[in-house]
């Protein structure tokens, strides 16, 4: 089985090649990091609590907007490899398990997410340098690392399974879109910990880098949307059934 | 050799909705046949070809490969020993054809050694660090088929395989199946929707016809029923046709004309006496010849196919 699994990952890898959508990620971070900089900076006067101030104007838009979108494309580009070109013949007729084969696009878009908030963390701290900050960096950011890296898995879960039963490129990422934004409203209804898209932007404590996270619902809730639609998807993987042309 | 069927259906059915695509198909593949199946195109071919690897399930029936069932527990190890081309070759067109035959060389776990060989076999060892979105669609077709050919494995399940190929294609594709089983001990099963191509490069040959699997045998008992007859056109066909069958005759009627075997002239001529003696008038004494297009359309009742 463990070889399966390992199997499953290296093909899923090698496909990957060539494919530009891991830019996107290194972009849309970026001008989220710019644009957070360049509001902080306009408004030093009244963002007095420096590191967190930056945080807040970095966090908001990535987490609520850029962030859901950005996994959704990178999960709707996985599943696209197998819904065009006739590949779900050759995919389902891999002499792997289906939860292999399946694990296979779950880690690399795990992968992406993980890439993707270093990269987060990393332009915070460089927006932060380069903006004249010279309180020491919130050790308080490796959990919101950690806890933001969580939910952002339960993310690539729903969104792997959303974009496996549709075939459509854009719908599953408009569903992200949508996701993304509601969350904004449930965090706000004090709700967001029963909600997959809210558990990235809590976990990131996006916007509120003061919140006392209730880590152990976040845990459980995470992992119940990453355990709920992960067995959604194999059984999909399991029922599905290639039609006649 | 065994003896045992490699590819064994009993009464597979597939319905989609209230059509029945498949309609128990008793399917018999030996080892190191070359099995053609033919039938005209929406005939249930690519349905049952899929039943068989698992993309499809069965409504009713069930299938054994290398006599073990065809199921979830099994499906693992029947997936190894099998390499198939379904309907039109699956590739990633954004890397070249030697990255796709990696990724199937990765999950089939076999030798990286085997990309080298497949190519060889079909042609593509230039053409190996070519993007697939700038192949011919021929080549594509070629790369499915060294992608169904890599690990070697023992059944070789093709469907339509000379699709999209040009004239010489057909013809190298065709050569190459079957010296498939004689180079490397594999087994086919290939369906086609053209006789003559089933004829080539077949062995044996199932014969669907929505859904219906009309027939089923060697392809020389196929020609062996392409066989030459004597048509008789007389005044009293119904008094003849007693005549003949009292004679001891195998006898059939289609349209105005009784159909006989092949006589020599001796019993033909004494057919005429026996029948002019019984006032039965003849007006024409044919000989004709069924050929092997005949019983396809007779078969299958389809004439657009060919």
């Amino acid at each position: 089985m463990k070889s399966s699994f390992r199997k499953a990952v290296r093909a899923e890898r090698l496909k990957l090649k060539r494919s530009p959508v891991w830019l996107a990620f290194i972009a849309l971070p970026m001008i989220s990091a710019f644009f957070g900089t360049f509001n902080y900076l306009n408004n030093i006067e009244i963002l007095k609590s420096e590191w967190f101030s930056l945080w807040t104007q970095h966090s908001l838009f990535l987490c609520y907007f850029f962030m859901p979108a950005l996994i959704g494309t990178y999960c709707s580009y996985l599943w696209r490899l197998e819904h065009t070109r006739h590949n779900w013949n050759s995919f389902l007729t891999s002499p792997l398990p289906f939860p292999a084969l399946y694990f296979g696009k779950l880690a690399q878009a795990v992968f992406m997410a993980v890439l993707g908030n270093l990269w987060i963390f990393f332009l915070y701290y460089i927006c932060g340098k380069l903006s004249g900050l010279n309180s020491p960096f919130p050790k308080d950011a490796a959990s919101w690392f950690l806890f933001g890296t969580i939910g952002a898995v339960a993310v690539c879960c729903v969104q792997l399974f959303f974009s496996l039963v549709i075939r459509s490129f854009a719908v599953p990422i408009g569903i992200a879109m949508a996701g993304g934004i509601l969350g904004l409203w449930v965090t706000n209804k004090g709700m967001g910990l029963c909600y997959p898209y809210s558990l990235y932007s809590i976990g990131m404590r996006a916007n509120n880098p003061n919140l006392e996270l209730d880590i152990g619902a976040h845990l459980v809730n995470s992992a119940g949307y990453i355990v709920l639609f992960a067995a959604l998807s194999v059984l999909y993987l399991r029922r599905h059934e290639i039609s006649a042309n | 050799m065994s003896t045992q069927n490699l590819v064994e259906t009993h009464n597979l059915t597939k319905e989609y909705g209230k059509v029945r695509c498949v309609d128990s198909v008793n399917m018999r593949v030996a080892p190191g046949a070359v099995y053609g199946f033919l039938g005209p195109n929406g005939a249930g071919k690519s349905t049952t070809l899929k039943m068989i690897l698992g993309l499809a399930k069965p409504t009713a029936g069930d299938i054994t490969l290398f006599g073990t069932p065809v199921n979830e527990k099994n499906r693992i190890g029947l997936l190894k020993q099998t390499g198939s081309l379904i309907e039109s070759p699956s590739y990633y067109g954004h890397l070249t054809g030697e990255e796709n035959l990696q990724i199937i060389q990765t999950l089939k776990g076999c030798s990286e050694k085997d990309i080298d060989k497949v190519l060889k076999i079909v042609r593509l060892d230039e053409a190996r660090k070519k993007l697939v979105n700038h192949y011919s669609l021929g080549m594509k077709q070629r790369l499915g088929l060294a992608a169904a050919l890599l690990g070697f494995p023992k059944l070789l399940i093709l469907d339509e395989p000379t699709n999209g190929l040009d004239p010489a294609g057909i013809q190298e594709m065709r050569n190459l199946i079957r010296s498939l089983p004689e180079a490397y001990g594999m087994t086919i099963l290939v369906s086609s929707h053209l006789l003559s191509e089933i004829d080539q490069m077949a062995d044996h040959v199932g014969i669907i016809r929505k859904g219906e699997l009309v027939y089923q045998d060697s392809l020389e008992s196929l020609h062996a029923h392409a066989r030459e007859q004597i048509a008789l056109r007389v005044s009293h066909t119904a008094i003849a046709a007693d005549l003949l069958r009292q004679n001891g005759m195998e006898v059939s009627q289609e349209e105005d004309y009784l159909l006989l075997p092949m006589l020599d002239d001796k019993q033909v001529a004494a057919l005429c006496r026996q029948l002019i003696s019984q006032n039965v008038s003849l007006y024409r004494i044919e000989k004709r010849e069924k050929s092997l297009e005949d019983i396809f359309l007779s078969l299958t009742g389809k004439e657009s196919s060919l």
